[in-house]
């Protein structure tokens, strides 16, 4: 089983060989073709470098970085939620991030103030926040705060309503 | 010219124009604090109210409160949730978000207000003494050195890589360059590396990458790790007392506010380089010039990486003001708008300004004094408060700090295509975490890449090659120094890995 620098190191070589292969492949128009600098110049030697390096970071022996234990910042390593994975609330991490999604997806439908309301409180919920009496009123004053400044004081539209309402 | 000063102190000086650079300072502030809202974007919403006044000083001097206001602001952001709204502020958030953590966040609000308030006051000192002699010289700058400038801001990464972070530190910088050629560019005409994706056309948004890569693994590693908070800075935050810092670190940071301020308000003179480069340009001098032992602390709560930010983006914007009120050149977006403000005004902003208007031309350099003043006796007494918000409990801290984040990236663009890509930035964040890559580099890869390119092709294509790395003096020593700055390092790394089976 390969380690997650391992990977990480595989996924940028894939990142940058898609990105040197775009650059190459890039259509560059008649009259780009004399210049000095084109504009698939610097991406084809940020490509080939990005490339050199995850190479080495691949084959780097394995305890020449830090994540090893070698060298522990003063905060600590984030390499440490792996080592002992059964000591975290993983669920509620990734439901957290679930919960942005879906968050985004529903803006354009539900409006800026019932969907910036319910992601406030489904994620105290999700959290772990029982005084249903705060959080609601709390959640619900912050999105229209939120919504009035941009929106009333500072002009900058932001639509507030649902979709049903503007059809 | 004296008659002329005395005539802007008046002006500066009259209560109406007192309580506008108050009212700018304040506004600034607290908008500033908004993430993706940075001072472009704050002063161009206050255009439209502020020239209703009618007299150009007063708006000026109101839009100038705001511009530095919002560059403070910003900066609060960065230090309590590592969400730096604004490319100016990223700096900040290096050693500001982990000093917070460590229970300092007080602390390292005073010290920004202070880098700020001594950044700006220094900055418009020069502005005073050498605005006219400074002009002439910033415009002797070609692309050549504004590239060799960019080289040092990039070696800036060199903080980030600790030992055997070398490589990770550069890989990350790379993909930071990477990332900032996509879309268009104002060198080639067509859009690059957009996949066909409409929403890609003008690049990636600052705030969302900023956003995706800092505040969105924060509010993961928070609701995954209950006690993250609790060691980090909810508890200690509580302790007011630690806001004030001691005889020692004042003396630790007196030599970095003197030394970024000079070098801040240079390079903010400079037309196109502004505060962001300062940012990262004092962030990289700094921690170079410190000795080995402190350069430990940079990027895990230094006072002085936190310090030195805040004071070269603060004597930046006071100096991009040169350029605009002596030559009628916006040296920054900010800036850009400032113009359109003036000429609104039926102010033709150059040489004869300082003639034909002086009164309007020191009194926005008096108000400057005063804005700072107000700034640090707006901010200092807030400090306790603002540093409790990190005591809110985490079940509402956590989703607070994501909407933040997200809202930042949705404000003005309306797109939620936007948030989906911040999310996936965030994921791939948190993943580059779990494997200890440091993100900073990325972020300033990404900044400077686009300056990077555009300067570097209009050097080559006006000297038809690269001969300007070395015909050119100024750049020539420019380029020397990054080398210094990025391979010292990368010795220091392979002479104590060659250590290291010794050991064993």
């Amino acid at each position: 089983m390969l380690s997650i620098n391992r990977w990480v190191a595989l996924g940028l070589l894939a990142f940058s060989s898609g990105y040197g292969y775009l650059a190459f492949t890039y259509r560059i128009l008649p009259f780009e073709r004399f210049l000095a600098m084109k504009p698939n110049t610097l991406p084809i030697g940020l490509a080939v470098a990005g490339m050199i390096c995850s190479i080495a970071l691949l084959l780097m022996p394995e305890g020449q970085d830090s994540a090893s234990g070698e060298e522990k910042t003063v905060l600590g390593s984030d390499h440490k939620y792996l080592e002992s994975p059964g000591d975290y609330e993983w669920g509620k991490g990734v439901a957290l991030l679930v919960l942005a999604v879906v968050y985004a997806l529903s803006l354009r439908q539900a409006g800026f103030l019932l969907s910036t309301s319910m992601f406030l409180i489904i994620g105290g919920i999700m959290l772990g926040e029982r005084k249903y009496w705060i959080l609601v009123p709390v959640s619900c004053f912050a999105s229209f705060l939120v919504w009035y400044l941009v929106d009333e004081v500072l002009t900058i539209f932001m639509r507030p309503l649902p979709m049903i309402f503007y059809q | 010219m004296w008659d002329q000063m005395l005539l802007g102190i008046q002006t500066a000086f009259t209560l109406q124009n007192m309580l506008f650079a108050g009212l700018g300072c304040f506004i600034g502030t607290i908008i500033g604090m908004l993430p993706g809202l940075g001072p472009m974007s704050v002063v161009a919403i206050m255009i439209p109210v502020s020239i209703q006044i009618g007299d150009p000083s007063t708006t000026l001097i109101l839009l100038a409160g705001v511009y530095y206001g919002a560059i403070f602001g910003g900066s609060t952001s960065s230090i309590l949730i590592n969400a730096p709204g604004e490319a100016a502020v990223v700096a900040t958030s290096f050693d500001g978000y982990p000093m917070a953590r460590k229970g300092q966040a007080g602390k390292a609000l005073t010290i920004a207000a202070i880098s700020s308030f001594s950044g700006g006051t220094i900055g418009a000192i020069f502005l005073m003494g050498f605005a006219p002699a400074l002009a002439s010289f910033a415009i002797l700058f070609w692309s050549a050195e504004y590239f060799a400038l960019m080289l040092v801001g990039l070696s800036a990464v060199a903080a980030f890589a600790g030992k055997g972070k070398v490589l990770k530190a550069l890989m990350m910088t790379l993909l930071g360059l990477m990332l900032s050629t996509v879309g268009e560019s104002s060198l080639f005409n067509a859009p690059r590396f957009t996949l066909g994706l409409l929403d890609l056309q003008s690049g990636i948004h600052f705030v969302t990458l900023a956003m995706g890569l800092f505040a969105v693994p924060e509010a993961f590693f928070l609701a995954l790790d209950v006690l993250r908070g609790k060691k980090g800075g909810s508890q200690e935050a509580r302790e007011i007392s630690n806001l004030r810092i001691n005889f020692k670190e004042a003396k630790t940071i007196a030599p970095v506010i003197g030394r970024q301020s000079i070098q801040g308000f240079l390079i903010g003179v400079m037309p196109g380089a502004g505060a962001t480069i300062a940012s990262f340009l004092g962030y990289a001098v700094e921690r170079n010039l410190a000795k080995p032992e402190e350069r430990k602390e940079f990027g895990q709560g230094s006072i002085k990486g936190l310090s030195a930010p805040e004071t070269a983006n603060n004597a930046a914007s006071t100096g991009s003001f040169v350029p605009l009120l002596t030559l009628g050149i916006p040296g920054s977006g900010t800036t850009a708008i400032l113009l359109g403000a003036l000429i609104a005004l039926n102010l033709q902003p150059g040489p004869l300004l300082m003639q034909d208007r002086p009164e309007v031309f020191w009194s926005v350099i008096f108000s400057m004094y005063f804005g700072n003043i107000i700034l640090l006796i707006l901010n200092l007494p807030l400090v306790p408060y603002i540093a409790r918000l990190l005591a809110i409990p985490r079940t509402y801290l956590i989703p607070f700090v994501l909407f933040f984040a997200m809202a930042g990236a949705y404000i003005g663009q309306n797109n939620a295509t936007e948030l989906l890509l911040l999310i996936g930035f965030g994921v791939f964040a948190i993943i580059m975490r779990f494997a200890d890559y440091p993100l900073p580099p990325l972020l300033i890869g990404f900044v400077l890449g686009q300056l990077f390119e555009d300067n570097f092709g209009r050097a080559i294509r006006n000297a038809n090659g690269i001969q300007f790395l070395w015909e050119r003096p100024m750049t020539l020593a420019l380029v020397i120094a990054t080398l210094a700055f990025v391979l010292v390092p990368l010795y220091r790394d392979w002479r104590s890995r060659r250590k290291r089976p010794s050991l064993g």
